[in-house]
This record gives structure tokens, C-alpha cells and sequence, in this order.
């Protein structure tokens, strides 16, 4: 059974196999490049501090007009090929035996439907295993660069392309890819279907269900410039929400309509006539203090901030690679049910 | 013959609210060719994919080779089975094929069929998708074949060959039969091809078993009575009309006697061909189901 999954499927694997050169040609120059740039950036900001920042060296890396397009390229990649591995070896492998009939000749030899299946799953997700691994390795090599600088790997284009994620996806939509063809027996049909669900999974996931894995730490400032600034850690923390809310607790989009009146008349005499906003120009109040800011935080308006912080990251890439795993063994049991259970 | 490869007692398959095959009970003697007849949608694919166990029944039960269909090797490796659009996998060549049917069970004859195959004049290294119909039939029959089954099923094998196709298909399926141990039940709706190749006949129309027997004996069983319109209604007890024809003042009947039974002088006998009770089968079954 294992030679004969390998001779039907040997040519997919094989493009696969050129498809991962590919990407890799892309990122193991590129990711050495990136590389050496930040290590002469933090040569340079050492030296000269009153030219460089060494705080803010994203600034001074990735300028160049081909970046932009490397470090797209790198995220299509990364995102694209544990896909592709599901559309193109999750599908094709079941629903074209359906669609050329060949299943009935493979499930009338002298193999049972089952391990017929078992093989097959245990090449296509064997395979997309090691696919996801090597992606995974070449992606999160080249993104250390940028996470050094750019810090935030929560959010949608790193992290998914690091870390277990590739792996979980890779697998994921593979045997979705097989579910699919169990369910409709035509390819096209189920690569149309797949994809859907990948769709679906990167436009919910990052906004919607991401946030919620564990509760964030929450900060509290009263009004004023920089006071929450100063609470939220600067080394990578996911920032979900800046809010000023009333005394209820209750988020307030435009302070002036619920701000009590006696810091309402304060508002519009600091209001520089003929333009719109606000334009402090209020007297300093007698602590120094800007006397807007002063009446809403007597009326009980503070600020606040949701953070995920930067130490959660593993948790998170444990949680959301779990979630879908464990998608992927539903999935598999699915597919075992409607290749065993229905008929040719 | 003695033993029965093939006993199904009530079978049915359901789909949805329409009925394949209802309470379909045949019965296939050991070492018999069976030829499985009946128009389109009568239900024979369904009665062989029950068989070979690709599909599962609604109702009723069948023992094949003494055992419940399954998909299961040990009720697989002796069963050959070619389904009716004779799948290959179009991209490999015979010799793949070959190499798959002995990776995929246990007992495999090898040289029989490489040897079968260089007879045919069948390219090994060639897709088989660039092959002709008549050569992709004999390779598929030739796996088939090559797993040394004791039951052969057979969906409309010869239904899309040329006329010389069909002939070298039937003869190589003679020779396989003529070889011995071998019990074939293979579905057409060409009476001719399965006139010269079968010993058994099973009618199925309407999703029903309208005949299952030797074709001896059903040769033996009916008659052709030609006789005046008027007398039609008026035939003995153990004689039952399948089918009539008539003009206006003359009737065509064919009739099951039952043994022993003297008919009336008037109506004059006819042996009819196995042709010909087939379709009186077939007929009876459509005004049956437009009553």
C-alpha cells in the first residue's frame, strides 16, 4: 500500500519539494541580509547615538523599495504553503479516486477500505508535517530580524508565519482538504471548499478569537498625556484596547457630549474660535496640570488599556496550534466516517 | 455444481425514497456463469455493488462465498470485480498496475497476467489512459483475474467495446472460465454476448427478480402458444401467461408450465429462444410498473 501511494502521488510530492526550494532560495539570502543589516545598525547606533537611535532601529532597516516586497513575499510564502500542501496533496489524493472511479478498483483488491485510508492519511498528513516544519524553520529564522525590531508577534502576518503555527495549518488544511473529498467526491469542489475555510480561519482567527485565549492585563491612568503610555510595556506587549471611560466604566468615544457641563464650559473656552477640536489654550490649572484633564478626572473619567504581554507569546502559539490540531482530528475522524460509512 | 457462490434473501437499496433494487433474491450456483439482464436502472449495479460489498444494503441480506459482503480483506481476496466504467488509474502503465495488484493482496499471479497481457499485444509501458477501450478492459479483466477469485463480478464490462473488442473480451473471459473454479455473474444488456458465455440467467426489472435460473431450465419451463384471441383468458391453472401479444383475432403468449401439465389443443407450442423470455420478463415487469 505504501509503494502504491507513493507511485500515484510521487509527481505532487515532488513539486512540493521544488516549491520549498523555491522558498527557500527566497529566504535564507534575504534573512542573512536582514541580519547583517541589524547587526551593522547596532554597530553604527553605538557609535554615533547622536545620528542613530538604537530605540528605534526599524526606522533605519527595511528601507529599501525591495523590502516591502521581500518581506511580502516571505509572509505569501509562509501563509501559501502549508495551504497549498492542503489544497494539493489534502485534496487531489481522495477526490480524484472518487472522480475517475478508482476507488472502486483500489477498495476491491485485498486491502480493506480502512487501511487504504489509514495509509493514504498517514502519507498526506506525514508529509504536511514535515512540510509545515520546514517552512516553520526557514520563516522563523528570517523573522528574527524583524521580531527584534518591530517586537509585536502577535499580530496577523507574524504570527502566523512563525513558530508551531505553519506546522498546525499545514496539517490542518490537509485533512480538511481530505474531509472535503470524502464529503463531495469532486476536486475542484473540495479545493473550493478548503480554501474557503482558510479564508475563514485568517479573518477570524487574528481579530476575533485570538484576543480572547487569555484575560488580558488591563492598566489604569488618569487623564493626561502620557500617564497610560507609561504602564503599557514597550517590549512586544499586543495592545487590543486604549479607552477613556466615564466613571461607570462605561468607553467613551467623543469626550465632550458626556463630559459633566462645568468641564464642558471649560472645553469651549479653551476652544480657539473657528476650529474644530480641541485646542488647549486653557490657563495651566494651579498643580500645573491641564485644567480639562484636571475637571474629568475629578468626575471620575480616567483611561484605560488591554494588553496581551509579550511573555504569553508560547502560550498563545500553544492554544491557537492546539485549537486547530485539534480541528484536524475531528476533521480525520469525519473523513474516516464518510469513506467507511457511505458507499462507492 | 452443488454449492451456491451467491444467496440473497430480500435484498433492497434504498436511495433516499427510490428503491434500486427491492427484495431481490437470486440464487448463483458454484462454478455457473451467470448472466445479469435487465434495462437500465433495473438495479444490476446496485445488486453488484452489494455484493462486493462497495455499498451496503437497506434491507435483506446476501451471502457471498459464504460470507456477509465486508470491506474486508479476507472477503475481498476472493472476489474479482470490474465496475462498470472499468476504472484504471489513467496516468500509470500496466506494469504499475501489475505492481499494485501485488502490493495490494496477498495472493497475486504475476506471471499470469504478464503473460496474459504480452499475448493481448498490450503495451506494459504505456499510460494506460492512451490505450485503447478494448486493451484497458483486457488489462482491467486481467487484474481481475489475476487475484485468483473464486467470484468473478462483472458490471457491463463489453458495453463501450467495438464488436471485435467485445468478442476478444468474451473469449478471454471463456478461457478464464474454462479453466476452472471460477464463478461468474457478469450484467449486460446485449442478450447475445451473454447467450454464448452463460449457463445461469438472473432478469432484473423494476428493482425486482423477475427470473433467476439455469437457462436449461428455463428453456425448459416455457412455451410459445400461438393460438385464437378469444382462448386467452381461458388457459388451465399452472399455466402463467409472462407476456402477450396479439393481433386482432391471434395471441402470442409465452407461458411458465409448471411440470407435467398438458396444455389444450388449441393452442399451438413454440419453443421459444432465451431471447425471447427474457424480454417477456422485461415487458412483463414495464406494464407491471405502468399498472
Amino acid at each position: 500500500m505504501n509503494w502504491f501511494v507513493w507511485r500515484q502521488h510521487r509527481k505532487q510530492f515532488l513539486v512540493f519539494g521544488i516549491l520549498l526550494a523555491v522558498f527557500a532560495a527566497l529566504l535564507i539570502p534575504t534573512g542573512n541580509h536582514y541580519w547583517h543589516l541589524y547587526q551593522q545598525a547596532l554597530v553604527n547606533c553605538a557609535q554615533h547615538p547622536a545620528v542613530y537611535s538604537c530605540s528605534d532601529l526599524s526606522d533605519t532597516l527595511f528601507t529599501a523599495p525591495s523590502d516591502g516586497l521581500i518581506r511580502i513575499g516571505e509572509v505569501l510564502g509562509t501563509f501559501g504553503l502549508p495551504l497549498l500542501v492542503g489544497l494539493f496533496i489534502g485534496s487531489p489524493l481522495l477526490a480524484k479516486e472518487y472522480e475517475e472511479g478508482t476507488n472502486k478498483l483500489a477498495w476491491t483488491q485485498s486491502v480493506s477500505r480502512r487501511k487504504w485510508l489509514t495509509t493514504k492519511l498517514a502519507w498526506a498528513l506525514g508529509f504536511a508535517l514535515l512540510y509545515g516544519i520546514a517552512v516553520t524553520l526557514l520563516a522563523t529564522w528570517w523573522s528574527r530580524t524583524i521580531n527584534t525590531v518591530a517586537l509585536n508577534r502577535f499580530v496577523q502576518g507574524h504570527f502566523e508565519t512563525q513558530g508551531l503555527m505553519p506546522v498546525a495549518y499545514s496539517v490542518f488544511f490537509t485533512a480538511v482538504g481530505f474531509m472535503m473529498s470524502a464529503w463531495f467526491r469532486k476536486t475542484l469542489l473540495a479545493l473550493a471548499i478548503t480554501f474557503g475555510v482558510f479564508v475563514l480561519c485568517m479573518a477570524s482567527f487574528a481579530n476575533w478569537v485570538r484576543p480572547h485565549y487569555m484575560t488580558p492585563v488591563t492598566v489604569t491612568a488618569p487623564m493626561g498625556p502620557n500617564d497610560l503610555e507609561g504602564k503599557i510595556p514597550t517590549n512586544g506587549a499586543w495592545v487590543l484596547s486604549r479607552n477613556i471611560v466615564d466613571k461607570n466604566g462605561k468607553a467613551i468615544g467623543d469626550i465632550f457630549p458626556s463630559a459633566p457641563s462645568q468641564c464642558q464650559q471649560i472645553i469651549q473656552q479653551a476652544e480657539v474660535p473657528g476650529s474644530h477640536g480641541h485646542a488647549f489654550k486653557a490657563a495651566p490649572s494651579p498643580n500645573g496640570g491641564d485644567p480639562i484633564d484636571d475637571c474629568l478626572n475629578k468626575a471620575g473619567f480616567h483611561q484605560i488599556a488591554k494588553y496581551q504581554p509579550a511573555y504569553r507569546y508560547w502560550d498563545f502559539q500553544r492554544i491557537e496550534a492546539g485549537i486547530y490540531l485539534g480541528a484536524t482530528a475531528v476533521a480525520v475522524a469525519a473523513t474516516y466516517l464518510l469513506v467507511l460509512k457511505r458507499d462507492a | 455444481m452443488g454449492e451456491t457462490a451467491i444467496q440473497t434473501n430480500g435484498l433492497g437499496k434504498r436511495y433516499g425514497s427510490f428503491w434500486a433494487l427491492e427484495n431481490c433474491n437470486v440464487s448463483v450456483p458454484e462454478g455457473s456463469v451467470s448472466a445479469l439482464v435487465g434495462p437500465n436502472g433495473a438495479g444490476k449495479s446496485t445488486l453488484l455493488k452489494l455484493l462486493v460489498g462497495l455499498s451496503s444494503a437497506s434491507t435483506g441480506e446476501g451471502e457471498v462465498l459464504g460470507k456477509t459482503p465486508a470491506q474486508h480483506e479476507d472477503f475481498l481476496s476472493e472476489i474479482g470485480y470490474l465496475a462498470q466504467e472499468i476504472p484504471l488509474y489513467k496516468t500509470l502503465n500496466a506494469a504499475d498496475h501489475i505492481k499494485m495488484g501485488k502490493h495490494l493482496n496477498k495472493r497475486f499471479d504475476e506471471a499470469f497476467i504478464r503473460k496474459r497481457l504480452t499475448e493481448l499485444d498490450i503495451p506494459l509501458d504505456r499510460a494506460v489512459g492512451k490505450l485503447s477501450g478494448g486493451q484497458r478492459a483486457q488489462v482491467a479483466l486481467a487484474l481481475a483475474l489475476a487475484k485468483k477469485p473464486k467470484l468473478l463480478l462483472l458490471d457491463e464490462p463489453v458495453a463501450a467495446l467495438d464488436p471485435l473488442a467485445r468478442h476478444d473480451f468474451l473469449s478471454s473471459l471463456a478461457q478464464a472460465v474454462a479453466d476452472g473454479g471460477l464463478t461468474v455473474v457478469m450484467s449486460s444488456h446485449l442478450l447475445a454476448d451473454l447467450e454464448r458465455v452463460s449457463d445461469h440467467v438472473i432478469v432484473l426489472a423494476a428493482g425486482k427478480t423477475q427470473l433467476c435460473d439455469d437457462i436449461e431450465t428455463v428453456l425448459k419451463e416455457h412455451t410459445l402458444l400461438v393460438g385464437p384471441r378469444t382462448e386467452s383468458k381461458k388457459l388451465p391453472e399452472g399455466v402463467s401467461v409472462i407476456h402477450e401479444t396479439s393481433t386482432a383475432k391471434q395471441s402470442t403468449l409465452l407461458v411458465r408450465v409448471d411440470k407435467g401439465m398438458k396444455l389444450p389443443g388449441t393452442w399451438q407450442p413454440h419453443e421459444p429462444n432465451i431471447e425471447e423470455i427474457i424480454l417477456a420478463y422485461m415487458g412483463q415487469a414495464k406494464e407491471g410498473g405502468a399498472r
